[in-house]
C-alpha cells in the first residue's frame, strides 16, 4: 500500500485515495473538436512503463484531485502536484 | 510427574506449575513451556500423524518453521483451533490439545494402512487418476477425495474472542530481536530515531540467550544482559515481544501480528517504517535421508533450545548427524549437560541407510564411504544440514530472491523409500525425481507439481532440500535455483486477527438516514442498500411484505403516502459559471432554465453512455441545487470535483456536498398538494403558484425552513419536502399528524420501486448499467442537439446509433394471469428447458403490479423500439419456464402525465 504525499495533508495512505487513471489530454467538449481526439483520449490510453502520471482523489482528506508522478516499477513517486491553483477557489 | 524434564535451569517458571491435557490425558508443564517443550518434558515424542500417509510424527524443531507437530486447541469459547504448531502454543492452564489426521487414536490409525499403497499415491496422483470421466469430478471424486484430504477440522462455531487493530509509524523498524537485531536497534537510537524492534518470540534476545558456544565461559550472556538493560533504558526504542511481522509492502508498509495471552487475542499492527532493518536470522535445515521423519529426529540447534531454555531431556540416547562442525561440538556440549549419552556421529562420507521404531526412532543405520553398515541404538537422532537464511520479508517485495541458503553446506541428497523433502505434505525425494522427470523441473512448476512447501509452514524446512535435490537433479548449480515467489504472509495468520474488531456490523459502516429512529417508531422494516439503512416497507400488524407494499402503493395512488429521500445525493452548485458548468455536464437543454423552476437532467460518461440522472434546481441566479441518485453520488462528486479542479480550472463554481445537510421527506399521491398546503407553507400551494417541476422556499408552521421540489418518480402528483437534517423528527410527525385526514401511508423502497417501474422511470444499475445510451432508455428527444456537453463527441460512433441496439421497452404477458419471471431472457419461441437459442435482450425489472393487476416488467430488447406490439417469450433457465409477452411502451401508467401536472 503506497504512501501519497498530499501536497495539502502530508503523507497519507494510499486507502484515503481514490485512483484516477493516468493523467490524460481532456479534449475540448466542442462540437467542432475530432472524435478521434476523444477516442485518443479515453480508448487509446497510453501504456508505457516507468515512469507515469496520474490522478489521485483525496477523498479521505482535503477532497482535492492531485496529479502523482510515480515509478511504475518500484513505486517511487517523484513529484506531486495540486491540480487547481488555489487563487479561483474564493467563496468558499 | 516431568520424567525428562532436568533438575535445574531454562527460562521456566518452576513454581508455577500448570496442568494441561493432550488427547485428553492430563499432564503438567511449567510457565514459560510451549506445548511442544511441555510434551517433551513429559515424554511425550508422538504428537501427530502425517497428512497424506499417516506417518507417525513428533516434534522436529522449537519454533515457527515446525512442519510436524500440528495439533488442534480448543480455545476460550469452546472451539476447536485446528493446525496451530505445538511449537507456538503457549502452555495455559486447562490447555486442551488434541492430535489431529488419525481415527480411532493417534496410535491405532487406520489412515496409516495408505502408506501400504503409498507407491501409488506418487505427485500428480490425483491429476493422473481422477482425470476420466469429467463428470466423475463433482458425482464422486472431490466428494471421495474432501472425505480424505486436508488436515485438522474446523468447527463452526462464531470466533468469540477479542481482536484490535492499530497503526504506528517510526523511524527505524527492527524486524527479529536476536543479538543483531538489538545492536541496530541500540545503533538508530543512538542516532536520535524512533525504533520498533518487534520479535515472533516471547522473550527478547534471540537464540544468544540459551545457545552458548562451548568454551564461553558466560561472556556472551553478561553481553546480553548489558544491552537488554540499555534497550529498556532507551527512550526512543520499543521492544514489542510475541509480534509476527508476516508481510512487506509498498513506501515501508510491515503488516504485523501481536499475539496476547489474556484480554485481547491478538492486535493486528500496520507499521509505517522509513527505513527497515531485516534481522530475521535464519532457519537450521535437516538431512534427507530414507525414514527422516520419525519422531525422536530433531534439528540440533532445537535440540539445544530444549535442553537450555525449556530444561528438557530430549532423549537418552542420542546419534549426531550435523554437518557444521562448530553445531556439531555445541550440540554434543548440550547433550551432554543434560545428560543425554552420544552413541555416534555421522562422519565424513557415511549416509544415513535407515531408521527403525515405530512410534519413536529406535535404532540408525549408517553406511560407511566402504559399504559397511553400523548400527546405532538411540531414541534422539540431532541432524542439520546447515543454515538457510531467513530472507522471506526481503522477497516479498522482489529482493533477494536467488540467496537461498546462507553458510549452508553441500550435501549430497539422499534418496530411497520415506525420504522426505517436505514433512508437512508428505513430499519424498522420489516425488521430486517423477516430478524432474515428467518435465516440471522449474522450481514453481515442481512446487505445484508436488505440493512441496505449500502447508502452513510453508516450507521453511523443506527448501533447502528441493532445492539441492533439483539441482542434483537437473545438473544445474545449487546457487542458480532461485525460490519461488513468497508471498505474505510469512507465517500464517487468523482470519480473525485480520478481520480485528470489523466483524458484523463493524465490517462497513452504516450510514442511517435522519429519519431513522423516527421511522423506528412507525414499525419500519430496514434493508441495507449499499451504506445505507433504507426504509423498506412498513408491515400493519401481521401483514406479509407483499401485502404491505400493495397497501402502500394503493395509498399513493388513490390518497397520499411519504417516502424518506434523504439518500439522494444533492450538491449546491454556486458561481459566475455555475450555468455554464452544468450545461456541459448534463446532456440535456438547462441553459435557460428559471430561478424556483427545476429540470430532469440526465449525465453522460465521456464515451457517450448514461452516467447518472437527476434533477437541476435553480434556487437563485447562479446558484442551484442538483440531485444525483444514491448508488452514484460519490462517483458523480468525485467527477464534478474532477472536472473542475483539472480539467476547467478557468470556471468560477463551487460545489458543497449537502446530501447529509437535508432531512427530505417526499409526499405523492392525488391529496399531496392540499397536504402541503395543511403544512402552511410561506408560499402558495394552488397550481398555478406551485405547478410541476418548481421549487419553492421559504418557512413551514413559520418556524422550519425549507425547500420543497415538485417532481416525481412516482407518477402521481409529489412535493419533495427538505428541512435541516435537525427537524428530520419534527416533519415526519407533522406530515404523519395532518396527512390523517388525507389519508397519508408511509411508504419504503420496495413501493417506491413499484411504482416506478409502473410509471416505466429508470434506476441506476439495471437500466442504467454503464451500457446503454439516452437514446437506448428512450431518453433520445432529451439529448440536446445545440449544445456542447460532454459525451456529444463519442455520442456521434456510428455503432451507438445503430438501432439494433438493445432498447428499453415495457413487456405484458400475453394471458395476464400468468407471471413473468424475474431475470429472464427474452427470445423469439418458446423455450423449453434444455433448448439452446440466441438471447435478444433481458428483462431488467420484473413486478406484479397492483395498479395494473398483472405481471409487468421492464427489458432491453434489441431493435425493441420500433417492436410495439410484437409478442416474445421470456425465458428463465433457473425458474425452467417461459411466458409469452407482448411488448409495450415502457410507461404502463398515466403515459400522458396528466396525474402530476394537477
Amino acid at each position: 500500500m503506497l504512501l501519497i504525499p498530499c501536497p495539502n495533508c502530508g503523507e497519507r495512505d494510499e486507502g484515503e485515495f481514490n485512483y484516477g487513471g493516468r493523467a490524460r489530454v481532456f479534449p475540448p467538449i466542442e462540437k467542432t473538436a475530432s472524435v478521434e481526439d476523444w477516442h485518443r483520449s479515453i480508448h487509446f490510453a497510453s501504456h508505457e512503463q516507468g515512469q507515469v502520471h496520474e490522478y489521485w482523489y483525496h477523498h479521505g482528506g482535503c477532497e482535492c484531485w492531485i496529479e502523482v508522478k510515480r515509478n511504475l516499477h518500484n513505486h517511487e513517486i517523484a513529484a506531486v502536484n495540486a491540480t487547481r491553483s488555489d487563487t479561483d477557489r474564493s467563496g468558499t | 510427574m516431568q520424567a525428562s524434564r532436568l533438575e535445574s535451569g531454562g527460562y521456566i517458571d518452576r513454581n508455577s506449575s500448570i496442568e494441561f491435557f493432550f488427547d485428553g490425558r492430563s499432564l503438567t508443564g511449567y510457565r514459560g513451556d510451549t506445548l511442544a517443550s511441555a510434551l517433551l518434558a513429559n515424554n511425550v515424542s508422538m504428537v501427530a500423524r502425517s497428512i497424506k500417509y499417516h506417518r507417525p510424527r513428533g516434534i522436529l524443531s522449537a519454533g515457527l518453521e515446525e512442519p510436524n507437530a500440528l495439533v488442534a486447541c480448543v480455545d476460550e469459547a469452546g472451539n476447536l483451533i485446528p493446525n496451530l504448531k505445538a511449537t507456538e502454543v503457549w502452555l495455559q492452564p486447562g490447555l486442551k490439545a488434541h492430535s489431529q489426521n488419525n481415527w480411532p487414536c493417534l496410535k491405532i490409525d487406520v489412515g496409516a494402512l495408505l502408506q501400504l499403497f503409498s507407491r501409488f499415491l506418487s505427485a500428480g496422483f490425483y491429476y493422473k487418476t481422477f482425470m476420466w470421466p469429467p463428470s466423475g469430478w463433482p458425482r464422486v471424486y472431490e466428494k471421495l477425495i474432501r472425505q480424505v484430504a486436508g488436515q485438522g477440522r474446523v468447527t463452526l462455531g462464531a470466533d468469540q474472542k477479542y481482536y484490535d487493530r492499530r497503526q504506528t509509524r517510526c523511524d527505524t523498524l527492527v524486524i527479529g530481536a536476536g543479538s543483531q537485531g538489538i545492536v541496530e536497534a541500540l545503533a538508530a537510537s543512538g542516532r536520535n530515531e524512533s525504533v520498533l524492534l518487534v520479535d515472533q518470540d516471547s522473550r527478547v534476545g534471540g537464540s544468544s540467550q540459551w545457545d552458548l558456544q562451548p568454551g564461553d565461559a558466560g561472556n556472551q550472556q553478561q553481553w546480553l544482559k548489558q544491552k537488554l538493560i540499555q534497550l529498556e533504558q532507551a527512550s526512543n526504542i520499543r521492544c514489542m515481544a510475541n509480534t509476527l511481522a508476516f508481510g512487506q509492502y509498498d513506501h515501508g508498509l510491515v503488516l504485523a501480528v501481536e499475539q496476547h495471552t489474556s484480554g485481547v487475542h491478538s492486535i493486528y499492527w500496520r507499521i509505517r517504517a522509513k527505513r527497515i532493518v531485516l534481522a530475521t536470522g535464519s532457519i537450521e535445515q535437516p538431512l534427507i535421508f530414507p525414514g527422516n521423519d520419525r519422531p525422536g529426529i530433531m534439528l540440533a540447534a532445537a535440540t539445544r533450545q530444549y535442553i537450555y531454555r525449556y530444561a528438557v531431556k530430549p532423549g537418552r540416547r542420542a546419534f549426531l548427524a550435523i554437518i557444521d562442525p562448530a553445531d556439531r561440538a555445541a550440540t554434543a556440549t548440550a547433550l551432554v549437560h543434560a545428560g543425554v549419552e552420544i552413541v555416534g556421529e555421522l562422519g565424513e562420507g557415511e549416509v544415513i541407510s535407515a531408521t527403525k521404531g515405530r512410534y519413536r526412532l529406535k535404532m540408525v543405520c549408517v553406511f560407511s564411504r566402504h559399504g559397511q553398515q553400523k548400527i546405532y541404538q538411540c531414541d534422539l537422532l540431532c541432524v542439520s544440514a546447515g543454515w538457510s537464511r531467513n530472507s522471506d520479508l526481503s522477497a516479498q517485495i522482489g529482493k533477494d530472491r536467488f540467496e537461498v541458503a546462507g553458510n549452508s553446506q553441500n550435501q549430497a541428497h539422499g534418496g530411497g523409500a520415506w525420504s522426505f523433502v517436505d514433512y508437512q505434505n508428505d513430499v519424498q525425494c522420489s516425488d521430486i525425481e517423477s516430478a524432474v522427470h515428467e518435465g516440471f523441473s522449474h522450481v514453481e512448476h515442481t512446487k505445484r507439481y508436488t505440493t512441496v512447501g505449500m502447508g502452513t509452514d510453508q516450507g521453511k524446512t523443506s527448501w533447502y532440500g528441493t532445492t539441492q535435490a533439483l539441482a542434483d537433479l537437473t545438473g544445474r548449480q545449487f546457487g542458480s535455483i532461485s525460490r519461488t515467489t513468497m508471498r505474505p504472509p510469512y507465517s500464517p495468520v487468523s482470519f480473525g486477527a485480520l478481520a480485528g474488531a470489523n466483524t458484523d456490523q463493524h465490517m462497513v459502516p452504516v450510514r442511517r438516514s435522519p429519519f431513522h429512529s423516527v421511522l423506528e417508531k412507525y414499525r419500519c422494516v430496514f434493508q441495507t442498500s449499499g451504506e445505507w439503512l433504507y426504509s423498506r416497507y412498513f408491515p400493519v400488524a401481521d401483514e406479509s411484505m407483499i401485502d404491505a407494499v400493495c397497501r402502500e402503493v394503493f395509498a399513493v395512488r388513490n390518497a397520499v403516502g411519504c417516502v424518506d429521500m434523504s439518500t439522494l445525493g444533492k450538491v449546491d452548485v454556486k458561481g459566475a459559471d455555475a450555468i455554464r458548468f452544468l450545461s456541459r455536464v448534463y446532456c440535456n437543454d438547462i441553459e435557460n432554465i428559471q430561478a424556483g423552476r427545476l429540470r430532469y437532467a440526465v449525465m453522460l460518461r465521456e464515451d457517450g453512455m448514461v452516467f447518472d440522472d437527476g434533477t437541476v434546481s435553480c434556487l437563485a441566479e447562479n446558484h442551484f441545487l442538483i440531485t444525483m441518485t444514491t448508488a452514484n453520488s460519490a462517483a458523480v462528486w468525485r467527477w464534478l470535483n474532477r472536472l473542475l479542479q483539472v480539467h476547467w480550472p478557468e470556471l468560477d463554481v463551487q460545489l458543497t456536498l449537502v446530501t447529509d445537510h437535508y432531512a427530505s421527506l417526499a409526499i405523492a399521491g392525488p391529496n399531496a398538494r392540499s397536504l402541503l398546503a395543511d403544512m402552511s407553507p410561506e408560499f402558495g400551494c394552488n397550481r398555478d403558484d406551485f405547478p410541476f417541476a418548481s421549487v419553492r422556499t421559504g418557512w413551514l408552521d413559520e418556524k422550519v425552513s425549507c425547500r420543497v421540489f415538485s417532481l416525481s418518480y412516482s407518477g402521481e402528483l409529489s412535493f419533495e419536502i427538505n428541512v435541516p437534517a435537525r427537524h428530520a423528527h419534527w416533519l415526519y410527525q407533522r406530515v404523519i399528524e395532518l396527512g390523517a385526514d388525507h389519508g397519508v401511508t408511509p411508504y419504503g423502497l420496495e413501493a417506491l420501486d413499484v411504482l416506478r417501474i409502473e410509471k416505466g422511470h429508470l434506476a441506476v444499475g439495471t437500466e442504467i448499467d454503464g451500457r446503454t445510451t439516452a437514446q437506448d432508455l428512450g431518453l433520445g428527444n432529451m439529448v440536446a442537439t445545440h449544445k456542447d456537453y460532454i459525451g456529444a463527441s463519442l455520442l456521434q460512433r456510428p455503432v451507438l446509433k445503430d438501432t439494433n441496439r438493445l432498447q428499453l421497452v415495457g413487456l405484458v404477458p400475453v394471458d395476464d394471469t400468468r407471471d413473468i419471471p424475474t431475470g429472464a431472457q427474452l427470445v423469439d419461441r418458446k423455450w423449453c428447458a434444455g433448448d439452446v437459442m440466441n438471447s435478444i435482450g433481458r428483462m431488467t425489472a420484473v413486478i406484479n403490479s397492483p395498479t395494473l393487476g398483472c405481471s409487468i416488467g421492464l427489458a432491453l430488447l434489441k431493435h425493441g423500439h420500433h417492436r410495439f406490439q410484437d409478442t416474445l417469450w421470456a425465458a428463465s433457465p433457473i425458474e425452467n419456464r417461459s411466458t409469452e409477452v407482448r411488448v409495450v411502451d415502457r410507461c404502463f401508467y398515466d403515459p400522458g402525465g396528466s396525474r402530476l401536472r394537477d
